[in-house]
């Protein structure tokens, strides 16, 4: 059982790759905002890469262990401390009941922090995930952010603690984030509605140079960009409504940029599942992890267009990263 | 008499007032305890209060109403009255 004293300021249970499949039904998949963290925050532990376990975001959560497990932390640096003692990030540590794990505020770039537990969190999965899915208030814990008083069960770890203690992820797979101000590049596809028969090719060419600020206003749901005032190929949008950014309604991918009007929305991981505006761009599968380290108000994108098959090399570039073999003896 | 900072723990949008319409939470030159409210800090469209740790006069804002702001950014001079 994991005991949580303080729920920071949005601490939620995430499992990967999420709820998948349902979108057809209204279902965004949710999951861990940075996939990348969380996967080797697993794998460091001994977990399959996908087990349950939690997104901290900016900071504030406070718990105590009542059992002997393996932890590792991947992700922004939030000044964590076990029993006091500084804890390092993309390494594995052996806790022991009694322990307690104290997140401070973030310390510099990045945005969210992965907690992985050998043997996971086994709160009962939802729909065949254990998700949290903050909008459906679904997943998780009663489909809620945490709160002081949680108690939390846990799965029995297939690996001894101990031996899966002391590992660590090699510093060449570690991500450099980009600090307050800097720009991200993420990789996207041309979407479903481009150029020529929804956007010009300066349209486009505008949104591939352009460095897009991230909104305050961004969270797991949308990523909001800057206003643009686009050229657009069409005078309206037709049977879809009077804007040339309106469409009838359809399906959207999971990492859409999303355009209503004048303002671009990157569609994320609890995003909505279908509308009626067009989708210009769609980020990478293997660059969505980007998303959970930016910082809202402060981080820039520039969007680096790639082919189909260049986003599907990058998936299979990302398997073989986070990998256990990969990991090292500290 | 000594000066402290207040800081915000968040990175977001400060506001010194809870509604556009409504008056500021505080003035500078008003008296403060712990736990009084002195301004919101919006990030994903969620907001917070940024509360005082000390008892004192809140001498002078360090930033202005809304504008961006980062974690562990000083806010608020207080200088106590010990």
């Amino acid at each position: 059982m994991l005991e949580v004293r303080n729920g920071g300021f949005e601490t939620t249970i995430q499992d990967y790759p999420g709820r998948i499949g349902m979108l057809s039904l209204g279902f965004a998949p949710a999951g861990p905002m940075d996939d990348y963290a969380f996967r080797f925050a697993n794998i460091l532990v001994g977990n399959p890469p996908g087990t349950a376990g939690l997104e901290i975001t900016a900071g504030g959560l406070v718990v105590v262990f009542h059992d002997e497990r393996a932890i590792a932390l991947c992700g922004a640096d939030m000044g964590a401390r076990l029993n006091g003692q500084a804890v390092e990030l993309w390494r594995s540590y052996l806790v022991r009941p009694g322990d307690v794990l104290e997140f401070d505020y973030l310390q510099g770039p990045g945005f969210r922090t992965y907690l992985a537990i050998s043997g996971g969190i086994d709160v009962p999965p939802v729909l065949g995930s254990r998700a949290t899915y903050l909008p459906g208030a679904i997943g998780g814990l009663e489909g809620r952010k945490l709160q002081a008083g949680d108690r939390l069960p846990l799965g029995e770890p297939t690996l001894d603690p101990a031996a899966a203690a002391g590992r660590r992820v090699p510093a060449s797979f570690v991500p450099t984030y980009p600090g307050y101000n800097e720009v991200w590049e993420l990789e996207a596809t041309r979407g479903p509605q481009a150029d020529p028969d929804y956007m010009t090719a300066e349209d486009m060419a505008f949104f591939f140079s352009h460095h897009w600020k991230l909104d305050a206003a961004s969270n797991r749901t949308g990523y909001r960009l800057d206003i643009h005032k686009w050229q657009w190929a069409r005078e309206s949008g037709g049977a879809g409504g009077g804007h040339p950014s309106n469409i009838l309604d359809n399906g959207y991918p999971v990492g859409a940029v999303n355009v209503c009007g004048d303002q671009p929305i990157i569609l994320c991981i609890d995003g909505p599942t279908l509308g009626g505006f067009i989708c210009n761009a769609v980020v990478a599968k293997a660059a969505l992890w980007k998303l959970g380290q930016m910082v809202p108000g402060w981080s820039y994108i520039r969007f680096k267009e790639v082919t189909l098959e260049e986003a599907i090399g990058l998936v299979k570039q990302q398997e073989e990263i986070i990998h256990e073999s990969n990991l090292e003896r500290s | 008499m000594a000066e402290h900072t207040i800081t915000s723990p968040l990175p977001g949008i400060f506001y010194r007032r809870p509604s556009p319409e409504a008056d500021p939470f505080v003035q500078e030159g008003d008296k403060i305890t712990p736990g009084t409210v002195i301004g919101l800090v919006g990030v994903m469209k969620t907001f917070h209060h940024i509360t005082a740790n000390v008892t004192g006069t809140l001498v002078r804002f360090l930033v202005e109403n809304e504008e961006a702001i980062r974690p562990g950014q000083p806010i608020a001079v207080v200088r106590d009255e010990a």
